[in-house]
């Protein structure tokens, strides 16, 4: 038996795709692959399939990831190649690590996403959004509710941002994104076209997953890195 | 991967399910435009999930791109909200590979599996940016095509298709693409390019006949305007399905679909000879396929699609004579790899209840029986095979194998129906009741009960049946037996085990005046979509007082096609179709069926309708 983590992109036409979709998109894709996936128990066995975290419709990513059991293979890579294989171009398996036994789910060890923003061709606002967004973003506290399963809660935005960096047109931007923490992108655009007394609609914003990040410690210092890191550079250290 | 959708990402996020529209599914075929002489568009005219659903249009799109100069992609009726911004933002309709406009393509054909789609095909030529009629239409339109069970009284669409292909698609399409690929090259006109068309068999073209009506309303003739085509159009046939094309790698959806499933047709055809079905008839007689082919075909289309469940297709699977060993195959290979088996439309006896004990899990899933009938006399007048007897020993082995849930399904208004026929639901779902708890003791329950769902809907009189002479119900009268239904079934001492569902009689009375319509049809439909009809199969979208206030505009009777008992030598708008069965043979049956006479089914013997003229099939089959 083995425990594998796949990292896959998802580009293009796909990104209309939604997340239970690409779930039941994978499930098919591991079966014409004819990959020795593990199945649930029962009188209806299913593929377990579990993903990091869900990405909204209309979002690019280069980094997502899926969790599954294998009863055998013959190495990673001939999963990878025989997955690839046999889906559109728009979802690619870029990487695939094998975990310990015992290590948890990505949808639960998951700490930050690292997204690239910027707008959709024809929504470009009339306005330099990136300067304007440059001094929202240095305000001491960056308030904003949040609606929830259970209601509206009051949130401060600036404590879920760990860090960014603008181009020429865009917003590179780290956003807590965990179990019990979560920023998304376009309610950081709300309230910012909010603070300028503009209304903001959520279909302008182009957005694309850099990459999904996991929290760990290392002797008494916490960094966190992609759940599939290349090498130690993409480390960051998380200051407290 | 076609990265150039027609919609922009901000209109694809602002509609519902913007995967029904994207393209790039897994099997989609996508070809170079510089080497392809003919673009066909492929529209199922309702919503994707439906259309996706479909078997005919996979087979048929399989089959055209398998042709090297051909490039066949699909089309669906875009959904309201589609619908409304494209035509607010004037984006023309397009064809999912290519996403290029579909009226740039060379043909575009319509498959037509239900009358109540018709405005829909309207509203796909209206977004295209075709004239809606076939008299209006220039070499920059595509060629409008039909096909599909709804083309065997194609009548009531006749001025909005340039032309229609009768019968199984298979067989002539190669030679209507050469024919236009030379019309092309030869640069002749449109009108000559149908003109030919009309000679190729399975082939009608509306435009070239000529109807003329009696004083009554009825049709006095319908007579080609050339000589040189044939007065009656024959149905098209394939001969041999073991050799036919078969798509075995199908387009698989992204979303969930009505089929979301591989779908093995088995055969075509059926022996059974219901009265009042259609489909009965039309693909008289049965072709069965040969099981080493199928389970061929299955593996290979489980695994280029990924599907988990895989579903035999047929109008009566338990006639296939090779049931047992494909279901035994299909079993073995199906389970090593979890797939699922769905077995719709099995008789239910001890080798249904067997299989499906292994192939389902009985406590979720249910029985169903289709006795259409309350009373014997009834179900010999239809000709319906299934006895009380029948249900009543299907149902105590089932429930002895741990069944509880039992689906039955009935139709009223059918010819002749008493009183006693609408009260024999009732009788009939109380005796399974009681069968249960006859048959299981309390004490095996488990804290379960029998749990029976009653299903009527109201009986359509259809073209190409013995019922074609029949007069419909009206809605009061539809009405008024559900009604009498219900009553009846309240009045079972086991009523609260039992639930009664019933169909709109509005839906099933538009369907009725399709169904055996005329050409004077057309411009009711062009009125009614003008006034917001569309997706009149949809209840929520269904405007029945639309529909009854342009009738009335029209000056068109809608009960002149209902409601109005027809003469035996009355000549029919779909008798310039030839289906293979003859009307003399329809007429024979529909008097047995006044009598009360039952009819043997093929594999009984030969009641020569027809049919054998094609030479193939169970009509071949040593009795």
């Amino acid at each position: 038996m083995h425990k594998l983590r796949l990292k896959f992109s998802k580009n293009g036409p796909i990104k209309f795709i939604g997340h239970l979709d690409v779930m039941r998109y994978f499930q098919k894709a591991i079966r014409r692959a004819g990959i020795d996936i593990k199945y649930s128990e029962g009188f209806s066995p299913h593929q377990v399939l579990s993903f990091a975290q869900p990405l909204s419709v209309g979002a690019t990513s280069d980094g997502e990831y899926l969790d599954m059991t294998v009863n055998s293979m013959s190495s990673v890579k001939d999963i990878m190649d025989g997955l690839n294989s046999v889906m559109n171009e728009g979802i690619k398996i870029v990487a695939i690590a094998e975990l310990d036994e015992r290590e948890e789910k990505a949808m639960t060890t998951s700490y930050a996403a690292k997204y690239h923003l910027k707008f959709r061709e024809n929504s470009k606002p009339d306005f330099d959004w990136v300067s304007e967004m440059e001094s929202y973003l240095e305000k001491e506290t960056l308030p904003a509710v949040k609606k929830t399963k259970s209601g509206e809660k009051e949130i401060d935005m600036k404590q879920m941002i760990l860090n960014y960096e603008f181009g020429e047109d865009y917003l590179d931007i780290l956003l807590m994104m965990s179990s019990k923490v979560t920023l998304k992108p376009t309610l950081l655009f709300v309230y910012f076209f909010k603070s300028l007394g503009k209304e903001f609609n959520t279909v302008w914003l182009d957005i694309h997953r850099v990459d999904i990040y996991r929290d760990f410690q290392e002797g008494d210092k916490t960094y966190i890195e992609p759940f599939i890191a290349g090498d130690t550079d993409e480390r960051i250290y998380l200051n407290g | 991967m076609n990265y150039n959708l027609a919609l922009t990402d901000e209109a694809l996020l602002t509609i519902e399910k913007p995967e029904r529209y994207i393209g790039n599914e897994v099997n989609s075929v996508v070809k170079d435009k510089g080497q392809i002489d003919i673009r066909f568009a492929f529209c199922f005219p309702d919503v994707y999930e439906i259309g996706m659903s479909h078997l005919g249009i996979q087979i048929l799109y399989g089959m055209f791109n398998s042709y090297d100069d051909v490039w066949c992609e699909r089309v669906y009726s875009p959904w309201m909200d589609m619908d409304a911004l494209m035509r607010e933002k004037n984006i023309p309709l397009f064809a999912l590979e290519s996403q290029d406009p579909v009226k740039d393509f060379d043909f575009l054909g319509f498959t037509i599996q239900y009358e109540m789609c018709y405005t829909n095909i309207l509203q796909v030529l209206d977004l295209s940016g075709i004239p809606l009629k076939t008299a209006d239409r220039t070499w920059d339109d595509p060629i409008v095509i039909g096909g599909g069970p709804c083309t065997y009284n194609p009548e009531p669409i006749a001025d909005f298709f340039d032309i229609f292909y009768i019968g199984e698609g298979e067989t002539r399409y190669r030679e209507l693409f050469d024919l236009y690929k030379d019309a092309k090259k030869r640069g002749i006109s449109r009108m000559d390019f149908l003109h030919e068309a009309a000679k190729i068999p399975g082939i009608y073209v509306p435009s070239f006949y000529d109807v003329k009506y009696k004083e009554d309303g009825t049709i006095a003739s319908m007579e080609p305007v050339f000589d040189d085509i044939p007065k009656t159009i024959k149905k098209e046939m394939c001969t041999d399905l073991s050799h036919e094309f078969y798509p075995t790698k199908p387009v698989v959806p992204y979303i969930k679909i009505t089929q979301d499933r591989v779908v093995l047709e088995i055969m075509r055809g059926c022996i059974r000879g219901c009265r009042f079905c259609q489909a009965g008839q039309l693909y008289k007689p049965l072709r069965e396929k040969d099981v080493e082919y199928l389970k061929k075909i299955a593996i290979e289309a489980l695994e280029n699609t990924g599907y988990e469940e895989i579903s035999l297709s047929s109008l009566s699977s338990s006639d296939y004579s090779k049931l047992p060993e494909l279901i035994d195959f299909l079993i073995k290979s199906c389970n090593e790899k979890k797939i699922n088996i769905s077995l719709p439309s099995l008789r239910i006896d001890a080798f249904s209840l067997d299989v499906m004990s292994k192939v389902q899990d009985v406590k979720k899933s249910s029985l169903t029986f289709a006795p259409e009938a309350g009373t014997q006399r009834m179900r010999d007048v239809i000709n319906k095979g299934l006895t009380e007897e029948d249900i009543l020993r299907g149902s105590h082995e089932a429930f002895l194998g741990g069944w509880n849930k039992v689906k039955l399904y009935f139709m009223l208004g059918l010819p002749t129906e008493t009183d006693e026929d609408i009260y024999g639901i009732g009788d009939i779902a109380n005796k399974v009741a009681v069968e249960y708890f006859e048959t299981v003791p309390k004490e095996k329950r488990g804290g379960r009960t029998i749990d029976i769902v009653a299903s009527t809907s109201f009986f359509v009189p259809k073209p190409f049946t013995p019922f074609q002479w029949a007069p419909m119900n009206t809605k009061e009268e539809f009405l008024d037996k559900a009604n009498k239904t219900r009553k009846g079934i309240m009045s079972q001492l086991n009523q609260k085990h039992i639930k009664y569902n019933w169909h709109e009689a509005d839906a099933s009375m538009m369907e009725g005046i399709f169904a055996r319509g005329d050409r004077r049809l057309c411009d009711v439909i062009l009125r009614a979509y003008e006034k917001g009809c569309v997706y009149d199969a949809w209840s929520e979208y269904f405007k029945f007082d639309t529909w009854m206030e342009t009738f009335k505009e029209c000056g068109v009777d809608p009960f002149f096609y209902t409601t109005r008992e027809r003469a035996d030598d009355e000549t029919f708008p779909w008798d310039i179709i030839d289906c293979g069965v003859t009307k003399a043979f329809m007429l024979r049956e529909w008097k047995n069926a006044l009598a009360g006479k039952k009819s043997i089914n093929c594999r009984q013997g030969c009641l020569g309708c027809g049919a054998a003229s094609y030479g193939v099939g169970v009509c071949t089959e040593s009795k």
